[in-house]
């Protein structure tokens, strides 16, 4: 009866930003990222990306709740980078990645198609 | 100021294709990757399902609730789903099927007349378009046996029963319901790499080798029948089971079979319901993913908000 709409889990209200940054108070070039409306796909794979940059000191995220739909990316760099840096850096290589996974299947297919 | 790329370059090598399974392999890439695109094939690629049901008439044995969730659960052919709006993004209509961008409408009316039982299916689902029907598995195009094959069972009428109504199908995801999902099954495995050290071999028995080779539960090894070794007929029969190490190490040979999972090769199967094709799946899910990674960079308000905060820092610092 209380329960939340099903739409909840995906679509981002009104005024709610999809991205947030904030700077750590303490720690230089620290930030986190909540990313609303979100879950483990993005989440992991931001993650395992932030990791193969070697100024990345710390990249991790966390699911808070399961009816909390965002997640929150945190990420720690040397001061040769930034966290917004970082992130950039790991959405475009992420993109570019899937950019060639595409068109890699789509030759396979084509290559098979021919074959039959 | 712009970054070093980490780009990886992942290659892919078809096994096996059919209009609604696909195996394939996925290398020079890791699971976060294989994960992802599992994930999103199975909850986040669109289809189109019945969502709303206008019952006329029913007198059949199943209450309407009932009848409206069997059709919501029939898979319809979604080539379209794609290009298609969801209802709640539609500007067009307020989502009551009178929209060509976001709905399709059906009509279903049946009555039996005489003694024998009458099946309604999923084949007098009458469609206002064209491409969006019920997935025919009876088709000269898909690969199954046409001769017994009748729709998808709805509801039997006995006589004097009726069933009228007018159904609208919309766009959506399986993270919604799973009656949008396009995936049947989706999985991907490390692709197994076995190595037997044939210096210890050589001191077993035949029969110690047979018991080797029988200890897997699926057929993984075999004894060649010439030289009596024991030879890898099947790594990916391999399911992680660890039956075969624990053999050797009651064999008294620790290591005389070791398995190494390739952490960057995988092996995926893809199963679809129908409603779109199993190639078409897989590059749905890729381009999803994209859209994906496209709204999770940052907006323009939130990088200058950050250079505001900076230069007010530098300030109180300075000052
Ligand atoms: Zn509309």
């Amino acid at each position: 009866m209380n329960a939340p709409d099903r739409y909840e889990r995906f679509v981002v209200p009104e005024g709610v930003k999809k991205v947030s940054y904030e700077r750590d108070t303490k720690i230089i070039n620290a930030a986190s990222f909540t990313v609303e409306r979100e879950d483990h796909t993005i989440g992991n794979i931001l993650r395992m990306q932030l990791h193969r940059d070697p100024d990345v000191l710390f990249a991790g995220y966390k699911l808070p709740h399961p009816l909390q739909y965002k997640i929150i990316v945190r990420i720690h760099t040397t001061s040769q980078s930034s966290p917004m840096q970082a992130y950039n850096q790991a959405v475009n290589d992420l993109d570019k990645e899937l950019d060639h996974l595409k068109s890699a299947f789509e030759a396979e297919l084509a290559k098979h198609s021919r074959e039959y | 100021m712009e970054g070093r790329s980490y780009q990886r370059f992942p290659t892919v090598k078809i096994r096996e294709l059919k209009n609604d399974y696909a195996k394939f392999e996925l290398r020079d890439t890791d699971a976060s990757i294989a994960n992802a695109l599992r994930r999103v094939m199975i909850a986040e690629v669109p289809t189109i399902a019945i969502d709303l049901v206008e019952i006329e008439v029913n007198s059949s044995v199943l209450n309407d609730e009932f009848i409206a969730h069997r059709l919501g659960l029939i898979p319809l052919t979604s080539e379209r789903a794609m290009s298609m709006r969801f209802s709640r993004d539609c500007d067009a209509c307020d989502g009551d099927g009178q929209c060509e961008y976001c709905s399709v409408e059906f009509h279903l009316r049946a009555k039996c007349l005489n003694d024998q039982t009458l099946d309604v299916t999923s084949r007098e689902l009458i469609s206002s378009d064209p491409s969006v029907v019920p997935v025919d598995f009876a088709s000269p195009s898909s690969e199954y046996d046409n001769a017994e094959n009748r729709g998808i069972m709805i509801v039997k009428l006995r006589r004097g029963q009726e069933l009228r109504l007018r159904a609208i199908a919309r766009k959506g995801i399986g993270k919604d319901h799973a009656k949008w999902s396009p995936a049947a099954t989706v999985t991907f495995m490390y692709e197994p790499e076995i190595y037997i050290n044939e210096d210890m071999m050589e001191k077993l028995t035949l029969e110690q080798r047979m018991s080797v080779v029988e200890s897997s539960p699926t057929k993984v090894f075999d004894i060649d029948a010439k030289t009596g070794r024991v030879v890898v007929v099947d790594p990916e029969a391999y399911t992680y089971d660890d039956e075969v190490i624990k053999k050797c190490e009651s064999l008294n040979a620790p290591g005389l079979v070791e398995v190494h999972p390739k952490e960057d090769s995988f092996i995926f199967t893809v199963e679809s319901t129908g409603a779109i094709k199993a190639s078409q799946l897989v590059l749905n899910a890729i381009d999803i993913l994209k859209q994906k990674l496209d709204a999770v960079r940052l907006s323009e308000d939130t990088v200058e908000a950050d250079e505001q905060f900076l230069e007010l820092d530098a300030h109180m610092r300075g000052g």
